[in-house]
């Protein structure tokens, strides 16, 4: 089974735009993105990206050990998305470089902790953790009724028409 | 004040909603072009639109939006055009073809709109539909020989997860789409026209905001809306209170 996380290119755009935004003392951003898992003809699960959620200014912890670390109420939010929108959560963030991205052993570790939360709310919904480069992406899924995430084996990025300029 | 302020009944956020929803419109002819122009007016952000027929002399008196220079243009051209003239900054995606040319597009869209005349078409945008959890909304529209005149009809049935299909509703069934296979080819020049088409696409438009943006707590938004052209009246089907289980059987694990 291959998980495929599918964005289109507007949403990307939205969200790149959001994480470029300077915080008052944390030194990268993070979002959330509303899903709506699916499968494929094989049962290939696909996750379609919907909607965007920046974490608040006040929702980040002055931690400088951290990159940026975002507090229980960031998390009560996103948790309130996947239940009232019964949606699949996938938590963004971006390292500052182009190329295949990696998550760090601290993204990793945090995800363990905070990604469960929206198992429990939604158990039979996949939920994942994403990083993007400035042109890449990368990410683990958490399946329903598995206990280990996968990778994300494929990203898809939706375009809209060019001959109207939206993208240029 | 904005040019959205006669909408703000919609809720504090309708520009945003409307804004970052994805509609897809499956045909664009009679039914299609009007859901288009009307979405783009109420101000939906972002559309995927398919066809893959050009605009023909017959197409003129039915497809709002195109005009005798249209003809031999894509209609997804003609109906992209429509949209960004009344909203300029809307994302339009072009599926020149056959709708599943442009499947992970629709895969994309929080609701369909499909304005087929085929059954087999019908059948295969429910499924895929079904299949990824989109609403699906379909317009039919008729004109039927009768014996002292033409009988005009219509319906707009919403598909959706938990609720009832085309086939529970008998819009689509084993025997029309065999009926319909065998025609192929032969079916010639239906009869269409324009007004009728108009209403049922206001009522498929209406269907697509309720969803996205339900005005009132009461609304009591109908799977299945009929239409009788000789009359002139809409109402809500009577084929719902047959459906005895009240659950789909031909989508049970939707």
């Amino acid at each position: 089974m291959s998980i495929t996380f599918q964005i289109n290119e507007r949403l990307l755009r939205t969200i790149h735009e959001d994480l470029s935004r300077p915080h008052a003392f944390a030194l990268e951003r993070m979002g959330f993105i509303s899903c709506r898992p699916t499968f494929d003809n094989k049962q290939n699960v696909i996750i379609v990206a919907r909607t965007y959620r920046p974490i608040q200014d006040n929702h980040y912890i002055d931690d400088p050990s951290y990159g940026a670390l975002m507090n229980g109420d960031a998390i009560r939010m996103a948790l309130e998305l996947s239940y009232n929108q019964n949606a699949s959560i996938v938590h963004v963030h971006r390292h500052e470089h182009r190329g295949k991205p990696k998550l760090s052993r601290t993204d990793i570790m945090e995800s363990n902790k905070f990604i469960p939360s929206f198992i429990n709310v939604r158990p039979l919904l996949p939920h994942a953790t994403i990083v993007l480069s400035y042109n890449a992406m990368a990410g683990r899924c958490w399946l329903p009724n598995k206990k280990s995430p996968v990778p994300i084996n494929k990203f898809i990025i939706t375009k809209a028409s060019e001959r109207l300029g939206v993208f240029v | 004040m904005n040019n959205q302020s006669r909408q703000s009944f919609l809720g504090k956020n309708h520009e945003d909603i409307l804004a970052n929803s994805y509609i897809g419109i499956i045909g664009l002819c009679g039914g299609g072009s009007h859901v288009a122009q009307q979405l783009a007016h109420i101000g939906i952000g972002n559309f995927v639109i398919a066809d893959s027929d050009v605009v023909e002399d017959t197409n003129l008196t039915r497809m709002v939006g195109s005009k005798p220079a249209d003809v031999g243009r894509m209609k997804t051209d003609v109906i992209a055009d429509l949209i960004q003239s009344i909203k300029p900054d809307a994302s339009i995606t072009q599926v020149d073809g056959k709708w599943l040319d442009g499947d992970a597009e629709i895969r994309d869209c929080d609701i369909v709109v499909g304005c087929v005349d085929k059954y087999f078409e019908r059948d295969n945008i429910e499924r895929f539909c079904r299949h990824h959890s989109i609403t699906y909304i379909d317009i039919g529209m008729g004109v039927h020989e009768e014996e002292n005149g033409f009988s005009i009809s219509g319906q707009v049935v919403i598909s959706e997860a938990g609720g009832p299909c085309m086939r529970c509703l008998g819009i689509l069934s084993d025997e029309n789409l065999e009926q319909e296979n065998k025609l192929y080819g032969e079916a010639g020049n239906t009869p269409q026209v324009i007004w009728p088409n108009g209403v049922l696409a206001s009522i498929a438009v209406g269907q697509t905001i309720s969803t996205l943006l339900p005005w009132s707590p009461n609304l009591a938004r109908s799977t299945m809306v009929e239409y009788d052209g000789n009359r002139q009246t809409v109402s809500k089907s009577n084929r719902l209170p047959y459906l005895t289980t009240g659950t789909c059987s031909h989508y049970p694990s939707h």
